[in-house]
């Protein structure tokens, strides 16, 4: 609980300043995000949450310069960014790893074109993959991995860039209850080593509670930011955990009538 | 993943696949054979697999046969090398140019179902009766493939590779060296295979047509002199040929790469 009241006076990493973006839906451009406002101090841990197509995901590829916004900046330590960069890497839902290069060298991958030697490559790629307990993995191809194996593969990648920031879109989602529960854990202490600002989307509300200090929730379409919620609690939080349950009933009754509202859109 | 068992099943399937081969091949020549031996047809028609053998052995012994190979083979990989530098070059250049890459791939069926034997006129009358006319035909019937399947490989590689890497900083020729290229490489393959089966019907077609030397000519010479011996030994060396390069080239490379990404492991 200290821990977090001091970080609320550190500075502020990434700013999203009113952000707007249409999407192109049949031929009618449907307004996704309605002025998106946020700030994230350093060393803060923010999840995203939002009825499904609320365009989350979206604000995110926005943060991380893959879409660009209809208008709005996105400002990293005060500097506007509009393109993409290892300054906010990014892991993906699924899918994103390489599988024509070994575990080692899809964690290389990113430092080899940021020109970093190939001693010094190896020595952070090795630490990371130890980090994430892959060691015994390196010279594996991808699909020889669980999709555990390979969510923490991408996160070792995302990691090895030393970002400052790192975006985390649906990470666990296409995992089993049991492997997502160690991960849960295993990253909040990897947070909690790293110092790394970290800013997660996510559908699932449980998730946002164990992992994030600010929860944000997002409304239905045209998107804006709904509540903030803060989870001041110890951690690591587990997932069974009783005393999360009231975040839990305060988020869900949050969103409960924008899921609503986005079934009324799709049947529309 | 236990490496040992994959080896040991792979060898055992290959002893198991050469011996249906030649189980098949024994059955083939029997029926032949038979039919030979029933007299439906006068010998100059349809000779006996022993006659067969004795003109393989005459036409190696004067060595067309060997002579025809080489020059085919020849003919065959400057123009399959043409063909795959330019038809690459062209399909990177209908990605780089959008509205030039829907325009010529909205032509691609006609391009590449054109039949290879028709261009033998067009290439008679503007280059000539010669070897130049025979590699432009050959080209000609190959190139559309590189061509269209190098835009689409590159198309439709799943777009989260390319944002990963974006991500990661990657861009310009190390985004494509290390990127498009790997990750389009499984489909390229398909490609160039399909290129290759083009450029060997092209060629045969276009040296009975247009040769003085070469598989296709021994083949025509074959019919000219009443000869099927020479005929079905010519037939079976181009089979064979197309076969071991499909087999021992182009097969053992897509196996390969098809291997390490895991594309053959049904979970």
């Amino acid at each position: 609980m200290v821990r977090y009241e001091r970080r609320r006076f550190l500075t502020t990493k990434l700013q999203a300043r009113n952000i707007v973006k249409h999407f192109d839906h049949n031929g009618n451009s449907v307004l996704a995000l309605d002025g998106i406002n946020l700030n994230v101090e350093e060393g803060d841990f923010i999840c995203i949450v939002g009825p499904s197509g609320c365009g989350k995901s979206t604000f995110l590829n926005i943060i991380a310069g893959l879409e660009k916004p209809d208008s709005g900046e996105i400002l990293l330590n005060g500097n506007q960014v509009t393109t993409s960069g290892p300054d906010r890497t990014m892991v993906f839902q699924e899918g994103a790893l390489f599988p024509w290069l070994k575990v080692i060298d899809n964690v290389e991958f990113g430092l080899k074109m940021a020109g970093i030697p190939n001693d010094e490559r190896r020595q952070i790629s090795e630490r990371y993959l130890d980090m994430m307990q892959l060691t015994k993995f390196a010279d594996s191809y991808t699909y020889q991995l669980s999709t555990g194996m390979k969510q923490r593969v991408a996160i070792a990648r995302a990691l090895a860039m030393d970002p400052e920031i790192l975006l985390m879109d649906e990470p666990f989602a296409a995992l089993d209850s049991q492997t997502r529960d160690l991960l849960l854990v295993e990253l909040q202490l990897i947070w909690e080593r790293t110092k790394k600002t970290i800013i997660f989307v996510t559908h699932n509300i449980s998730e946002s509670v164990i992992l994030g200090n600010r929860v944000v929730v997002f409304k239905n379409r045209p998107s804006k930011i709904k509540k903030e919620f803060v989870i001041d609690y110890r951690r690591p939080r587990l997932a069974e955990d009783e005393n999360l349950q009231k975040y839990y009933h305060q988020i869900i009754e949050e969103l409960k009538s924008e899921v609503i509202a986005r079934i009324k859109d799709e049947n529309l | 993943m236990s490496e040992k068992i994959i080896l040991k099943k792979t060898s055992h399937g290959n002893f198991d696949d050469a011996a249906n081969a030649a189980l098949f091949l024994a059955v083939f020549i029997g029926i032949w054979q038979v039919v030979f031996m029933l007299g439906i047809w006068p010998k100059i028609s349809l000779p006996s697999p022993y006659m067969v053998a004795e003109s393989f052995v005459k036409i190696i012994w004067n060595h067309s046969l060997p002579v025809s190979i080489g020059v085919t083979l020849v003919r065959l990989v400057a123009a399959f090398a043409i063909s795959i530098a330019l038809g690459t070059l062209i399909g990177l250049a209908m990605i780089k140019f959008k509205g030039f890459g829907k325009t010529l791939s909205s032509f691609s069926a006609g391009l590449l179902s054109f039949p290879s034997i028709a261009w033998v006129p067009f290439s008679i009358l503007l280059i000539g009766f010669n070897d130049f006319g025979i590699l432009f035909v050959v080209i000609m019937s190959s190139i559309f493939s590189i061509m269209i399947s190098t835009y689409s490989s590159i198309r439709n590689i799943p777009p989260i590779y390319l944002d990963a890497a974006k991500n990661m900083g990657a861009k310009g020729f190390y985004l494509f060296r290390h990127v498009t290229i790997p990750a389009a490489t499984p489909s390229l393959i398909i490609g160039i295979r399909q290129a290759w089966s083009f450029a060997w019907h092209a060629i045969i077609g276009a040296e009975i047509l247009m040769s003085i030397v070469g598989l296709g000519h021994i083949l025509s010479v074959g019919r000219d002199f009443l000869d099927m011996g020479q005929v079905i030994a010519s037939m079976i060396t181009i089979f064979a040929i197309g076969l071991l390069v499909d087999r021992l080239l182009l097969f053992k490379l897509d196996e390969r790469v098809r291997k390490k990404w895991g594309l053959d492991h049904h979970r």
